[in-house]
This record gives C-alpha cells, structure tokens and sequence, in this order.
C-alpha cells in the first residue's frame, strides 16, 4: 500500500525540470496576457489604471475589474486546487485523489444547488459558506464510510464514487425538477472564471494563505504517512488525526475555489502528478512546486480558452479536463500503479443455497415486471391496466420496461466482468470510458449542429464508444491490457465527456432538456426498435458471459496465479473487453450513460453468497435487471405527471443503500 | 410598405389553405394539448382552451401572459411530457414545438399532431410566427381569430413604435439575468431582435449568437454595448439581484452608471406573436 503514495518514478531529473514546467506554461500564459493587454489599455495606463481606474473609461473599466481579477482569480485558484491536490493524494496515498474524486465537489453542488432552489436567501452573501458546508459533509460521509478500514485508498476511493454517484444524481434530480430556475447552477458547474469585481480575489487569497500555512505546520506529520499506519503510531503520531487535519485543509481549499469559480477539474489531479514526474519527489517539493504548477496551468488555459472562436463562452473548468484528460492518458505509461490487492470493501453472507437464491431473484423480477407493466397512475389515481385502455398503455410501457430491464441486464453483466477482470471493486462500464465515450459522441454531435436527429445520434453514440475503446485498449495494451491503467483511461475520457456536457448545458441551449434526460438515464425515448435490439444483445451476452467463466474464477486470484494457471492474459482481456464493450455500448445508446446499476449489482449478488462466476454473472444480472425495472417504475409513477429518469432514481436509492452497506460492514 | 406586401401575401396564403380544407369540411379539434409553452402560447391568444399544457408552473413563471385557463392539466415537464397521461385524455390534436429534444414520432400514435416549427433557421422568427400561426389558426377553425391576432399584433407594434418615435431612444440591449457573472443576451436570430426592428429600435448587442438567437456571456462583454439602455426580462432571482449590485464592474458598466437598466415582465424569447407584443408593448412603455 505504500507503493502508491510515491506513483512516479523516473530517475535523474533534477530542479531544472520543475523550473521549466512552471516556466514554460507560465511563459506562455504571460506572454498572451501581455498581447491581450496591449489590445485592451495602453501600456502607459497600466500602472496607474490598478491604483486609481477612470471608469468612464470602457477600457480602464475592463482592465481593473474584469481582466486582472481574473487573471488574479486563475492563479489563486490554479494554486490552491495544486496544493489541495497534493495533500489529498499524500494523505489518500491515491494518485487520482482530488476533490471530484473524494466527493468534495459533488457535496458543494448539491448544497448549491438546494440553496438556490429552496432558500436562495442564503446565496445573498456569496456561496462559500453553503458551498464548504456541502463540500466538508461530503468528505465527512466518505471518511465516514471508511473509517473502519483504516482510510484504506481503495474504500475512500470507493466512498468518494458512492457519496458523488447518490449526491450527484439528488443534485440533477433537483435541477430536472426546476430546469429554469437551474441556470445560474449549470453555469457555475462549467467552472467559468469570469469576474465581476475583485471579490473573488479579495475573498480566495486569504484562504490560500492560510492554507500555505496549514500546509507548511502539517509537513512534518504528513510525511510520517509514508510509513506504514502501525509504523507513524510507533513514532508517537496519531495517523487517523493527522489524515484528518490534512483533508480539512485541502477540502477548505478546494470548497472556496468551487464557491468562488466553480467545478474546475483535473488541476488538482494534473499538477501533482506533473511536479512528481518532473522530479519533485518528497512531499516538501510536491508540496512547493504543484501549487505552482497549478498556477502556471490555469493562468495558461484560462488564457487559452479567450482566444477559441465560439459564440458562447468555453469555460476554464471544462477546458482544464478537455486538455487534463489527454495528459492523463500521456502520463499513464510512466505511472507505476501499486498492487491494489482485494479489498472486500462489503462483508457477504455465507455461500449457501445458490440456486434457490436465483430463482427467488428470479420470482422478485418477473413480479417487478407485472407491475411495472400493469401499475400505473392516470387522472383519477393509480389503476391496474386492464381498468384502462390496454393496448395503448402496453405500447407506451412495453418498451420502457424492456429496456430498462435489459439494460439493468447489461450493465450488470459489463459490472461483473469488469470488476472480476481487474479485481478492483469500484470498477464500472462506466469506468472503462465507454459510456464516456458515447456521450461524448452525441455532446459532439450537439455542439456542432444546430439540429436533433436521434438517428444521426445513435450514430455518433455508437461512433463515440468504439472510439473511447480504441483510445483506452491503446493506452492501456503496453502492458497486456494491465488493469488499472485501464480504469485510468477511462476515467479520463469520461471526464472529457462530463466537461462536454457540463459546457453543453452553461450554454443554455434549449435542446439541453433533451440531454439533461439521456444523462440522467431516462427511458422516455425507448421505442420498440430499441427494446428489440436491446432485449436481443442482452440475450447474446447473457448467453456468452458464462462461457467465460473459467477465466472470472481465475482472473482475480492475481496474475501470477492467471499466468501459472495456463491463462494468454492478453488475449482473455482483450475478449472479457469485447464483451463488455457490446454491452456497455448498447446499454448505453438506449438508456444513457449511467454508471451505478453497473457497480451496485455485482456487489449484491456478491452479497448474497453468489461469489463463484456463473452464480455471480447470473444474480448480478437478475438484481441489475430488478433495479432498472424498479426504478423506471417509481419514476413513472411517484409525481405523476412528472416522471424521474430511472437512472437517477437508481443512483438515489441505491447509493445510501450501498453506503449503509459500507456502514454496517466496516469492522 | 414591405410590411404590407407581406401580410397581403400572408392572408393570401391563408385563404387559399382555407379554401382547400373546406372541401372536407374536418370538424376542428375540441381536445387540445400542447408540448411546451411556445404552443400553448399561440393556442391560447387564438382563444382556444388546451385541455392539457407541459410544466404549467414554469409557463406562469416564465411565460405569464396569455393566462392559462385554471382547469389546465399540468404534463409534467417539458422534457418529458407524459405519454400515459396525454393518451388518456384523449386528445384530438397535439401541438407541440420540437427543436429542442421531443420527438415528434413519440406522439403522433396518439393524436393528429401539428408541428410549431420554430427556430429551424429558415426564416425570421417573426415572420415565421405569423406563418405557424395563420396555419394553427386555420387547422383550429379559427381562421378569423389568427387574422385578428396576426393584425392585432402588427398594431400594437405599430402603435408601440408610434409611442417609441415620440422620442429619440438609445440602442437596446436585451438581457436575461442568471447569475451575478454572466446574462444571456438576444441578438440576430432571436424573436427579439424582430420585434426591435419593427420597433425602429437599434439592438446595441451586434456580437455572435446560437442558432436559438442569444448568447451567454460574462457582464464584462456588456462593455461593448456602450451607453445603451439595458433591459432585462423578469424574473430575476432576488439573491442575483442582490449580488450583481456589489459587483464593481457591474457598478461601473456605462449602462448601469447612467441608470439606463430597466426590468421588464416576463416575456418567453422563444414564444410567438403574443410574445412579440408583450415585449413591443413593454419596451414602449418604459420610461
């Protein structure tokens, strides 16, 4: 486990490559500001035009207060994401800690996002307050959840996607709900840094300083985390304190920035990993040079990002994971990923009656279905069908459920290869970039034309997918398809894709109903020739999945044990891959990008004694089923006429279940 | 007197439609429901009542006027209008506009439907809500009601350029106010732009615009617009309102600092001719 707090290795670089990594960037950041300047004020009006600004002048007007602060505003932010990137990753001892992947940014949101809809008084004075507050539960439930494990990386990982899926998904349900009165929510979710005045400046800057501060007083006891917990514990530190101390202050840092500017991603993942690999590997560097680092790459993007030619702004926040994302996939190779070993983050029950566990899965689905078919509200209440016009409530229901029950079905079946092929619990199709990459095929599509043709989409999706695929297969195969890079790809193309569509929906394009939907997994749009394909590709895959199943039972004994087992690791990935991409694709063309049913219905049969593969494939599918079906027929019916996508109800409910899990099993 | 050429040409077309349905002699629909607000607006000032309208709240908020009749059934929202519900009331006409995410196959196995073809970037927005209006009038039976809407319409903007060339105005510049950093702004394109022209008003906003006709910025862009009179469509969140005023920049915008901003009721950009004369008359009517 110590493996994976120093992640780069890369001998014999010393100061001067942290020097030009800083200088570069910031070179070029502060060669554009001057341009951009030169066109804005004349040079002699630049001194004096920061002290005392004539505001009848338009342009000493810009330049006081729009253009420094910003250019204030992108340092500061760029500074304080790098600093709290390397404490969250130091302490976490998890090279993609940062403050979307430990829940941080999704609580700040869902706290915003409550407070404007439901007591927009509270924003009067500004967002930090509501947007630390959300921020620091957050993290508390996820340092909650895993507490009982030491604050393992791999449950605190797996915490932080739980708490961001179930606080993500009440965030879009609250939006879907009040889509006008959300905008100012979209905008700020884009991570624009535009300014308005120096308020944003005035009320960062003592944050920073105050956490450089925090920062330097935490040294000493941060480095003794490199030791092993029983290790600090025997030189007289409290490492449980220390973690604690460290993470409130890199979430304090990373909730003033969300406040002031919005969701502003991959800095703090970027900047960290960049100054390790340049050389700055104990953490009194890191801490020293990403900050700078940060600083350097914000000011330049931010810059960057003033110069593209669109109607509509591009914010910073999206445009750091458009060009972060990419750096990722570039920095993959050199990164020496720890054995994350197995962590059994959920206690199961003992094995036992495998096959009367089924088929009583089995009876709960077939009757999730009849309901789901028949139940239903209309004008004067609820109603069983044949009360009411049959055949037209058939045709409007039959597809809905079809899809989401074959989608449930897929995305289990994706969930349960993934996770047994890279023995890593939080893995997801989701994960592997390819509903990333389908969503980024229809954002695309979106953004370049003004139309809306579903077939053209379907195309883009399908076109999306295959590509997210090759990018993550090539980036990963250098080491016969290696797990965890794999999981790193892809979380980085899905970010491209998040950014996409956080960018799309600022942008207040009224199509963005329509996204706002499909991302939320939403079964409106099912029609009969999507359950047709998607009922018969969840047939194929549920009948060539066990096919496989020799290989699932071995693949998570390790891959020494694979090796000596006979197994060609290269090519068994490379089928499991195929395999899961069919369905991850589909699953995702009908329904929408949606990750959760993926990564909870593996764990449930998992749960309920199903640990060998078939067993597993087969409960993992049933419960996948009987989730979508279920939460496709609460969204129906619960504030008819208004319907709730399926995939957010999914996420709503089964992610304080999951977290209950996560609860009760942590001794 | 282009002005005139067009709307003869209009009523010409719109007789000739009428002319060729009469044949047939189809009862007009009783059971009306609408998709979205931009149809249920042009259903209800042709004086039709639709049985059933998508996110009723949101239409009062952000629509206001024509007033929906109280019995109106809400349809969920506007993304998603529920198909289980729209199919038991069984209506005899949808109306609906699409361009933004609802397919019009979803709908047409439960009733005749009519399209409301906005913003397909064919025509001016104006001009192509008196088209879609004249022909929703005419499959409404309510020929007559869509010419006296079409040349109600015309006189109150004429009447309110009248008021408008009492005295000189500055340009405008037409804004929706979302957050304390950033508005939406209509220019070329959008329904407002339109109605401006017809109004003899200068649109001081001249930069780039969406395919919808606006474009979101951040307030600094404002700058460009000089010492227009900024006017911005209700509502405004309070806590917006309250912060965008300690904004430095904001203070010191030219429009700002000579007190030329002004609010406006709610006026649906995308809506049809009531729209465009709820906002002729409420820009004639500022001081």
């Amino acid at each position: 486990m110590i493996a994976s707090a120093l992640p780069l290795t890369r001998p014999g670089s010393g100061l001067w490559m942290l020097v030009l990594l800083v200088a570069v960037p910031a070179g070029l950041a502060l060669v554009l500001t001057t341009i951009d300047l030169m066109h804005l004020l004349p040079r002699a009006l630049w001194w004096p035009a920061i002290k005392a600004p004539d505001t009848s002048d338009p342009a000493q007007l810009l330049y006081r207060y729009a253009f420094l602060p910003r250019v204030a505003v992108s340092l500061l932010a760029g500074a304080a994401l790098g600093l709290a990137g390397v404490i969250m990753q130091h302490v976490l001892r998890n090279p993609l800690a940062e403050p979307t992947t430990i829940g941080t940014n999704a609580g700040a949101s869902l706290a915003l996002a409550a407070a404007t809809l439901y007591a927009p008084w509270l924003l009067e004075s500004g967002r930090e307050a509501i947007a630390l507050a959300g921020g620091a539960l957050a993290t508390a439930a996820v340092f909650a959840l895993a507490r009982g494990r030491s604050f393992s990386p791999v449950s605190i990982i797996i915490a932080g996607l739980i708490v961001s899926l179930t606080f993500g998904s009440a965030s879009a349900l609250l939006m879907a709900l009040n889509r006008e009165y959300t905008e100012e929510l979209f905008i700020w979710q884009s991570g624009s840094l535009v300014q308005n005045g120096d308020a944003a400046a005035v009320s960062l800057a003592p944050w920073l300083l105050a956490g450089i501060c925090a920062a330097f007083l935490l040294w000493r006891p941060l480095r003794l985390l490199d030791l092993s917990d029983d290790g600090a514990t025997a030189l007289g530190a409290r490492p449980v304190l220390i973690r604690l101390a460290g993470m409130g202050v890199a979430v304090a840092l990373s909730a003033m920035v969300v406040a002031e500017t919005g969701v502003i991603g991959f800095v703090a993942l970027a900047a960290p990993a960049l100054a390790s690999l340049a050389g700055a590997r104990t953490l009194g560097r890191r801490m020293i040079w990403s900050p700078l680092v940060g600083a350097a790459l914000l000011w330049l993007t931010d810059r960057l990002v003033q110069h593209l030619p669109f109607a509509t702004e591009v914010p910073a926040g999206t445009a750091t994971a458009m060009l972060g994302a990419p750096l990722l996939l570039f920095l993959l190779p050199l990164l020496r990923v720890g054995p994350e070993g197995q962590a059994d983050v959920i206690s199961s029950a003992r094995p036992s009656a495998t096959g009367r566990r089924l088929i009583a899965g089995l009876v709960l689905l077939i009757l999730a279905g009849v309901v789901a078919i028949g139940f239903g509200r209309g004008v004067a209440g609820w109603h069983w069908i044949w009360s009411a016009d049959l055949t037209q409530l058939l045709a409007l229901r039959g597809p809905r459920v079809t899809v989401a029950l074959s989608a449930g079905v897929l995305l289990a079946i994706a969930g349960t290869l993934m996770q047994r092929m890279t023995g890593n619990p939080m893995a997801a199709p989701e994960v592997l970039g390819i509903s990333g990459g389908a969503s980024f095929g229809v954002l695309a599509l979106l953004f370049i034309s003004a139309g809306f043709d579903r077939t053209a989409m379907l195309g883009a999706s399908l076109v999306g997918a295959l590509l997210a695929l090759a990018i993550v297969v090539v980036v990963a195969s250098r080491n016969a398809l290696s797990p965890q890079r794999l999981l790193l790809a892809g979380v980085a193309v899905a970010t491209v894709a998040s950014a996409l569509a956080a960018l799309l929906l600022a942008s207040g394009d009224p199509r963005m109903d329509f996204l706002l939907a499909w991302l939320s997994g939403s079964t409106y749009r099912a029609t009969s020739a999507d359950a047709v394909t998607a009922a018969t590709v969840a047939a194929i895959v549920l009948a060539l999945a066990p096919l496989t199943a020799r290989w699932l039972d071995i693949l998570p004994l390790g891959e020494t044990a694979a090796r000596g087992l006979g197994l060609r690791l290269g090519q068994v990935r490379a089928v499991l891959l195929a395999l899961t991409a069919l369905a991850t694709a589909t699953a995702t063309l009908v329904i929408g990008p949606l990750s959760f049913v993926g990564l909870m219905a593996p764990h449930l049969a998992r749960m309920l004694g199903l640990r060998r593969a078939v067993p597993q494939l087969l409960g993992s599918a049933i419960a996948g089923g009987l989730i979508l079906v279920a939460a496709d027929w609460a969204g129906r019916t619960l504030i008819f006429p208004w319907q709730v996508p399926a995939g957010l109800i999914a996420a709503f409910v089964g992610g304080p279940y999951f977290m209950m899990l996560m609860w009760k099993g942590r001794q | 007197m282009a002005l005139l050429t067009r709307r003869q040409c209009l009523a010409g077309l719109a007789a000739a439609g009428l002319a060729a349905r009469a044949g047939t002699a189809r009862a007009a629909p009783a059971r009306i429901v609408c998709l979205e607000w931009t149809s249920a607006e042009m259903v209800v000032s042709l004086g039709a009542t639709p049985i059933a309208v998508g996110d009723i709240r949101g239409y009062h908020d952000w629509v206001e006027g024509p007033a929906l009749p109280q019995t109106t059934i809400d349809l969920g929202s506007r993304g998603e209008p529920n198909l289980e519900l729209l199919g038991e009331l069984r209506p005899d006409l949808i109306v609906g506009a699409y361009g933004y995410g609802l397919d019009e196959s979803s709908f047409t196995g439960l009733a005749p439907t009519f399209n409301v073809p906005f913003y397909s970037g064919k025509a001016a927005p104006y001009a192509q809500a008196q088209e879609v209006t004249l022909q929703l009038g005419d499959l409404l039976g309510r020929g007559g009601e869509a010419h006296d809407l079409v040349e109600r319409i015309e006189a109150s903007i004429a009447q309110a350029r009248a008021t408008i060339e009492q005295k000189p105005r500055k340009p405008l510049c037409v804004v929706s106010m979302f957050d304390d950093r950033h508005v939406r702004v209509y220019g070329a394109g959008s329904l407002l732009q339109d109605v401006l022209d017809r109004l003899g008003l200068v649109n001081a906003w001249t930069g780039a615009t969406s395919g919808w006709g606006f474009s979101t910025v951040g307030i600094e862009e404002l700058v460009a617009v000089g010492d227009a009179q900024l006017i911005s469509l209700d509502p405004i969140p309070q806590h917006v309102r309250i912060r965008i005023a300690r904004s430095s920049l904001w203070a010191n915008l030219p429009c700002v600092r000579n007190g030329e901003v002004r609010s406006i009721p709610p006026v649906w950009p995308f809506g049809g001719l009531a729209a465009a004369g709820r906002f002729a008359t409420f820009v004639a009517g500022m001081s």
